[in-house]
Order: structure tokens, then sequence, then C-alpha cells
């Protein structure tokens, strides 16, 4: 975690991410319409909206999945806007996806190990990891942090969906993470699981910020600070949770819009 | 779309575990110790001919197939340009090394033919693949097989270097240590040896992080780059290391033929390699050499064969195209994926599918 | 087009450059000078046309080929073998009726119902695999090029020219001027123009019948995108045989073609196929006017290739093709 504390202060007190008019076209559909805003470092922020309202959109945008039409993305000061996903993946920004999307044919451990050996040194190396290699241990701690030890040993194909949701969070996780993007990470979980989930969300380290969507208000208010609504691709509303929570034109809107 | 990925959800059954040990693969495997022994004194059980025309020629054709396998197998990407670069590599083994054609051939050592052979071939494949991986998916095919086709005109149209349609012939092949290392038996060995080391190779890294990687790119390679991976360059480095491997088969099928000639390295050839590799089955390493018996005994065999029941025996190759047609429609994993679910609808209980790869 | 024109206006120089560059060459008299430096102007002009009509007999097959991709994501490799097996089939009907007109009919007719055939019996049973499809095709391909070897055996086999379309035409381009000041026009032949002609309507038909009728758009809505098909309530599959019948006959119709021009023989599937495969990754995947492009492209290439630096012209087509998948990976045309 030193790497991390010495990136940070080099930085200083920057935003973590900084949107300015990012716009996304598909053909001639505008999916993100001129969208800025700014997220401290270590911000827990949750994105409401409804579905279509370009929240995933904007996730894609910010990794680089795709890449934005016009406008600029900065990480921690940084332009990333024209940078490859596994670029700014690199310099500490994870995501997780709506849809789980895991490595079906590999182990739990090994999906893991991937996430670890993706943000480190030696992706291209010829040799097995031995019983001391230091990812492989990265890896089995986060597979304990999601509790996944149970199973870490099955192909992910046979997990159940909770708990491949779970290896989507352990995934994001990997390495030094600075700033996390969870796409619906509670998207049909049980009661339980839910409860888990916002377990883990709570437990991460004070400097990590994230950006949760989440059509659960009662998940989504619970393991955030401040909140972003969106509608038609644009931004709707700022401000925290309470407030957006009592606002007349939000409650309207979420009432009116398809509320899940 | 991965016909690989299909095989492994219909042949592992639910209960399958992974060895947790990381360890040599097959180590517990009577049957594979067995096969480890009669490669080993072949010599002594088969004649020249067998050793060689069966035995060899199997060897070689398997690592060729084997560099296919790595490519679509652990990364989604059907090569089918594999055979050009083996047999670019022995073109330049011909041009380099020592032939029947002075004006061509450079005469150099084979120890210095070879090693240059090898990189100029690895370097090809390695563009080549760079080309090929510009696109995504079934594009692969098209692509490689175009750069297969225009290889082997331009081998028929070139008369500087590839010698036209004619080829290079009598190419010399290694003699040292007072032996003469294409005499069968000694031939056998450095073939067998070879293919060992290339099988092990390919079934050592599917479990490191390179060839994890790899199959991590094969089953999404949006979510690869989202962990951080360049998933093209893992895929561009893919083909360096298969062509590496078909570069070393290259080598090793013109000092077995000591001539290479367009023929060779025919667009047909290049299929062949294909069906070789999935009539073995294209999960496992073990699959290609599988194919390539079975390739080569039919093609050795099938004019006897087909004349004794009655057939024209200049069909070997609709025999070959209807088997492949079999293998494709009713067996996404060849003759290894029909071994296994024979063996589980002998034994229902059984705990472990046979082969035992590391993993899926 | 103004489009491109506006967002690349130094590559629209360079292309219109380059048209009037090749205008001039086949209208002008070519200066002493310049048949000096690179030939007679009939040698030059006879490898334009060549170029051009076998790019007319590329882009009958290739547009049967990115038809089939487009809707079907269906990499047929065995579009080769149709393509020879119309050949065959269009010999044998000449060479029983004399015919010639009739051997196209015949030809079309019967590959059309091998790719419904092909489509009904095999492809429908794995929509969506698109890898799996494509090692069946190879499988077919070798299938097929052992019974047609087998019944036809390895002999060249050429259909014969009807007589009304023997001989060659003389053109309204000067080829040179005699030292009586007399021009000399070209004179090709007419077989070639005729098959050209055809090949162009048959592609400007295509193109009206993608753009112009109900068929049409629901076809091209597929290419785009395969779900819209599902919701419109067609009968996806009936659009499916429908479009591997036209895409095997245009096959079939370019075999006759190929064996008028050229000669049949086993191998020269693997040939166009290979021509076929080239096209469309230069013009474009699925698209009708890409393979147009992509075929006129080669064509020249080919043509011009072999006349002017004989050993390498197998390599400049190669070049067209890396070139374009290393500028444009989707293809000069696709509208990706």
């Amino acid at each position: 975690m030193d790497s991390v504390a010495q990136r940070l202060s080099a930085v200083g007190a920057g935003a973590a991410l900084e949107l300015r008019g990012v716009t996304r076209l598909f053909g001639a559909l505008a999916a993100l319409t001129d969208v800025t805003m700014t997220v401290r470092p270590g911000e827990r922020r949750a994105v409401l909206g409804s579905n279509g309202a370009g929240k995933t959109t904007l996730f894609n945008c910010i990794t680089g999945d795709f890449p934005p039409s016009s406008g600029t993305i900065r990480f921690f000061g940084e332009d990333v806007t024209h940078f490859p996903p596994y670029e700014r993946i690199r310099r500490g920004l994870r995501r997780t996806y709506q849809i789980s999307a895991l490595f079906p044919g590999l182990s739990v451990q090994d999906n893991v190990y991937l996430a670890c050996r993706g943000v480190s040194r030696g992706r291209f190396s010829f040799l097995r990891p031995g019983q001391s290699d230091a990812l492989m241990h990265a890896a089995d701690g986060l597979v304990q942090a999601v509790h996944l030890a149970a199973v870490k040993d099955q192909r992910v194909a046979e997990l159940a969906h909770g708990q491949q949701r779970q290896l989507e969070i352990a995934l994001a996780l990997a390495g030094a993470p600075r700033f996390v993007l969870f796409d619906e990470p509670a998207a049909g979980l049980s009661p339980t699981e839910r409860q888990e989930l916002i377990e883990i969300l709570t437990s991460l380290p004070a400097h990590i910020g994230y950006i949760i969507i989440e059509h659960d208000m009662d998940v989504a208010l619970r393991v955030v600070e401040s909140v972003t609504m969106m509608h038609n691709g644009r931004i709707f509303k700022e401000g925290l949770p309470q407030e957006i929570q009592s606002d007349p034109e939000v409650q309207e809107l979420y009432l009116g819009g398809g509320h899940e | 779309m991965s016909v690989t990925h299909d095989a492994r959800v219909q042949v592992r059954p639910a209960t399958a575990q992974r060895p947790t040990a990381r360890a040599w693969p097959d180590i517990n495997n009577p049957a594979a110790w067995i096969v480890a022994v009669i490669l080993l004194i072949m010599p002594l059980i088969a004649n020249g001919f067998f050793l060689i025309e069966i035995f060899a020629t199997t060897l070689i054709l398997g690592t060729i197939a084997l560099s296919l396998m790595l490519l679509a197998g652990y990364g989604g990407m059907v090569s089918l340009m594999q055979l050009t670069i083996a047999g670019f590599a022995a073109y330049m083994v011909a041009v380099f090394g020592v032939s029947g054609n002075a004006n061509i051939s450079l005469g150099w050592p084979w120890w210095l033919a070879v090693p240059m052979a090898l990189a100029l071939a690895t370097m090809f494949g390695t563009l080549g693949g760079a080309l090929a991986v510009r696109t995504e998916g079934i594009y692969t095919i098209m692509i490689t097989l175009a750069i297969g086709a225009a290889f082997y005109y331009f081998t028929n149209q070139n008369w500087a270097i590839f010698n036209g349609h004619t080829g290079i012939n009598t190419v010399s092949t290694p003699h040292f240590w007072g032996v003469n290392w294409r005499a069968d038996i000694p031939f056998y060995y450095i073939v067998l040896a070879v293919a060992a080391l290339c099988y092990f190779a390919v079934e050592y890294v599917s479990r490191a992080p390179f060839g994890m990687a790899l199959q991590g790119v094969r089953d999404n390679p949006r979510r690869m780059a989202a962990l951080g991976f360049n998933v093209n360059a893992h895929r561009v480095a893919a083909y360096a290391v298969a062509s590496f491997i078909a570069g070393l088969a290259g080598v090793l099928q013109v000092w077995n033929y000591r001539q290479i000639s367009p023929g060779s390295v025919s667009v047909g050839a290049c299929i062949d390699v294909l069906i070789i590799a999935v009539v073995g089955g294209i999960t496992r390493p073990i699959g290609p050499y599988i194919g390539a018996l079975v390739f080569v005994l039919l093609r050795t065999f099938a004019l006897d064969f087909l004349i004794k029941i009655g057939l024209d025996g200049n069909r070997f190759r609709l025999l070959i195209g209807l088997g492949f047609l079999a293998i494709v429609f009713w067996s996404s994993d060849g003759v290894i994926g029909l071994w296994q679910r024979w063996r589980q609808s002998q034994r229902p209980a059984a705990s472990r599918p046979g082969g035992g790869r590391g993993h899926g | 087009m103004t489009r491109f024109v506006e967002r690349h206006p130094a590559r629209a120089l360079i292309v219109i450059i380059a048209i009037a560059l090749a205008l001039w060459l086949i209208f002008a008299v070519w200066p002493p000078g310049l048949e000096d430096a690179i030939g007679r102007k009939r040698v030059f002009l006879n490898a334009v046309f060549n170029g051009i009509t076998l790019g007319g007999l590329y882009f009958l097959v290739a547009s049967g080929f990115t038809l089939i991709f487009g809707l079907m994501r269906n990499v047929n490799l065995a579009h080769g073998s149709l393509y020879l097996f119309g050949g065959y089939v269009g010999y044998a009907i000449s060479a029983s009726t004399g015919s010639w007109i009739l051997s196209f009919i015949i030809a079309f007719i019967l590959t059309a119902l091998v790719g419904v055939l092909l489509q009904v019996v095999v492809f429908r049973r794995m929509e969506g695999q698109d890898l799996r499809q494509t090692m069946v095709t190879i499988g077919l391909s070798i299938v097929f090029a052992d019974l047609m070897l087998w019944a036809c055996g390895a002999d060249f086999y050429q259909i014969q020219t009807p007589n009304w379309l023997i001989g060659p035409i003389e053109l309204p381009l000067i080829t040179a001027i005699k030292s009586s000041g007399e021009p000399v026009y070209l004179r090709y032949p007419l077989v070639r123009l005729v098959i050209f002609a055809a090949s162009v309507v048959i592609g400007v038909a295509m193109w009206l019948a993608l753009n112009r009728t109900r068929m049409g758009m629901i076809i091209r809505a597929g290419v785009d995108d395969r779900d819209i098909l599902a919701a419109t309530g067609v009968r996806i599959q009936v659009v499916f045989v429908l479009v591997f019948a036209l895409g095997a006959g245009l096959a079939g119709i370019a075999g006759v073609v190929g064996g008028t021009f050229q000669s049949l023989s086993p191998g020269e599937d693997i040939r166009f196929l290979l021509a076929s495969l080239v096209v469309v990754i230069v013009g474009g995947m699925g698209s009708i006017p890409g393979a147009a492009l992509g075929a006129l492209i080669i064509g020249l290439a080919e043509q011009l290739g072999s006349v002017y630096i004989p050993t390498y012209a197998i390599v400049v087509t190669f070049l067209i093709m890396v070139l374009v998948l290393a500028v444009r990976p989707q293809g000069l045309l696709a509208r990706r």
C-alpha cells in the first residue's frame, strides 16, 4: 500500500476522476451528453437513474471500453481520454461488470490470480507460479476477502450466481486499486448476500474511492456519501443522499420512470 | 463462438476436480508412462519404414498442429498459416544451409542455418499474427488462409530464392560426433526429443501466467483489458511462440524429406494441419499428436484399405474430408472427446476423465 | 461522397489525381518518351481491360461470398467449390446442348440448389457457431473437390464461346498513331466485354434489390443487427435460404464465366476462394459495393502486375491486402 500512498501524495489534492463534457454517440443516438463531474480521491458515490440513463455507458467511457466521442477524462490529474483500457487499469482504475464477465474455464483462484497478474509485472512470464509466489498469496487473500475460499479450486462455470458476483468484486480489487467502478454489484443477490456485499464495500480501505451503480436505494445509500442522478444520458442532479432522496423532481422521475 | 469452450462444457463432468498440485501432467497416469516407454524403445520394435514414415512423420506433423492447438485451444485464434511458417523455416534451412542448388544455397553450416531459419520463421509468423489480430474472431481464418495461399503462389513464381515450382533439392542434413543424424534411428530420436520438448513446453506454459492470460483472452478479451492486460500484445506473443514451434517442426521436415517445394506448402496442406488438430482434439496438447497419427495412418494405408473393400484407392481425400466432417458434427473435442465420452458411458461413476490435464 | 471529401481533403485529392492520371493514360495518345519508358500503349490497355474484366469475374464470385457472410456470419470456405461445380455443370450443358445461355441458367439453378441444401441440412443446425460452420465448410470443400476430381478427372475444360461472341471488337481507344498518321484502335475480345457488362448489370441489380425492395431492406437490416430481423416477424430461415441460394447461384454463374474466360480444372476452386477472400478483405466484409471495389482493385493489380512485374504479381495483390489490413482493418467500404 506504500506505493499507493506515494502516488497519491505525488498527485496532491487533485480530483481522482474529472470528466469534462464527455459525450458518447452510437450512430445518431447520444448515449451520453456533455457529462461533467468531479470525484475526490476516496470519495464514494452512487450513480442512479432508470434503464437507458447512460450509467453503464459512463463507466465504459471512464474505463475506455468505449472511448468517448468528445470530451476529456482525467484520472488523478492525468489525461487518460485516449488511453487504451489496460493503461488506465495499470494506473489504479478498476471496474466490475453488470453481467459477470469472468473466465468460466478457469478456477476461482486462477481468475483472481490473473487479475493480480494484470496489474503487476510478469504478464508474459513463461514460468509457473510456485508455492511462494507473492501474487498467489495476494490472490488467496482476495479470495478470502470475498468469502470464496471454500470454492477456490472450482471452475467459475460451476459457481452460483451470487458467488460469481462476489468474484467480480474480487477481480476489481486486485493489486493496488485507487478508484473502482461497481456496475450493479447487487443485481440478483439474495438479502443475505446483499448484507455481505455491504460489508465488503464498507470495509474497503478509506483511500479507495468508488462509484457504484445501484438500483436498490437501500443498498446504495448505505455505502455512499454522495449521489449523482442521471436521466437520458445527462446528469440530472448531484448532491448528498438525503437531498437526492427527498428531492421532489427525483422522486417523480424515479416513481414515474421505471424504478426497479 | 469458441468450439473449445463448448467442448469443455460438454466433456467435463460437473464433479471434475482440478488437481491442486501444479505438478507435471500425467505423472500419475500409467497409460502416459506406457506410451512414453513405447516411444523410447520404438526403434527396437519398428523397422525403418514405420519408424520414419509413420512415427517420425506423425511427430513432425503433430508438432506443427501443436502450434495451431496453442493458438486455437488456448488463444481462440484459428490460424491456417502454421504449415506455411513451418514451410518457410524449411525453405530457410535449405537457402542458408547446403543443398543441391548451389546457386541459391549459401552453404552455411547447419548450426548457423537452423537458428537463422528459426529466427526468420518466428519473425514471419509474428508479423502475420500482428496482421491477423487487427481483426477479430472468424476473420483470423480468412487472413491466415490468404497469407498461406499467397506464400504458396509466391514460392511457385519466385526463382531467385525459392527456385519456383521445382523447389530446393538434396538439402544436406547434419553429421557430427561421428553420427549421421539423418540415419533412421538417430533422426527418430531427434524428432522425438523436439516433439516431447514442444509438447511439455506447451503443457507447462498453459499454467504459467502467459498461458493463463492467453486463455483469459480467449474467454473474454474485454475483461482481460479491464484487468490491465494488453490483449493484442498477448495474441501477437502467442503467434510468436507458435511460430517458433512450427519453425522447429519445419526444420525437421526438411531434414526428413531432404527437399522442399511449393507442394509442401500448398493450401491443401495448410488445411490438413487444421484437420489434424481438430480431429485429434484442439483443447489439449496431446490432441494434435493423436490427430497426426490418425492422419498419417490413413494417408499411408487408405489406398490398400479402400481397394480391399472394393473402392477406388484414390479417394483418400474423400475419406479424410468425410472423417473430418463427422468429427466436427459429433465431437467438438476430436477423437479425445469421443474416447472420453465412451469411457464415461462405460463407467458412469468415473471420478475423473482421462487425459489428466491440469485444467479445462 | 461529399462527406468523405470534407473529412479527408488530402486523401480525396490523391484519389482525384490518381483517377485523372488513369483516365489520361487510357485516352491520350502516349508521347514517345512514355512508350520508351513503360512499353507500348496497347499492352497497357490490354492489361487494364483484362484487369477490369477479371475484376468483373471476381465480383461475381466474391459478391455471393460477402452476401452470405454479411447476413449469416458464415465464412463459406466451400464457395470456391460452388464456383468450380457451376463451371463443370456449365461445361456439360454447353457441350451437350450447344447453348451458352442455357448453361448459365442451369448452372445457376443447380448451384443454388446445392446452396439451399447446405443451408437447410447443415448450417441451420449450427446457427451462431461461426467457427464450427467454417470448419464444416472446410470439410465440405475437401469432399466436393475430391468428388469433382472423381467425376471430371484432372483434365482442363474450356466452355465454348458462342459464335456470335467470338472475335475481337474495335474500341474507340487509340493505341498508337501509324507513321501514315492513321490512328490504330484497340481490338478487344467481345465476349469479355459482354460478360463484364453482365456482371455490372448483376451488381447494380443486387444493389437495387438490396436498397429498393422490402426484402432487400430486411436483409440489410439483418446484416446490421440480426435481432431486428427476428423482431420484424420475418421468417428468418426463409431469408437465410434465399440469400444462400442467391450467393451460391452467383458462384455457379461465375464458374461458367471463368470456364469461358479461362479454363476449369482441379485447383481452380482454391484459386477463386482465395480471390474472394482477398477481395472481401480489401473491400469490406458483407458489403456489395465493397466487393465491387475490391474486385476491381485486385483484378487490375493482378493483370497490371503480371505485365509489368511478372515475378511479383502475387505479391502486389498480397501487399494490397496487408496495406488495407494495416490502415483500415474492417476493409475499404465496410460500414463499421
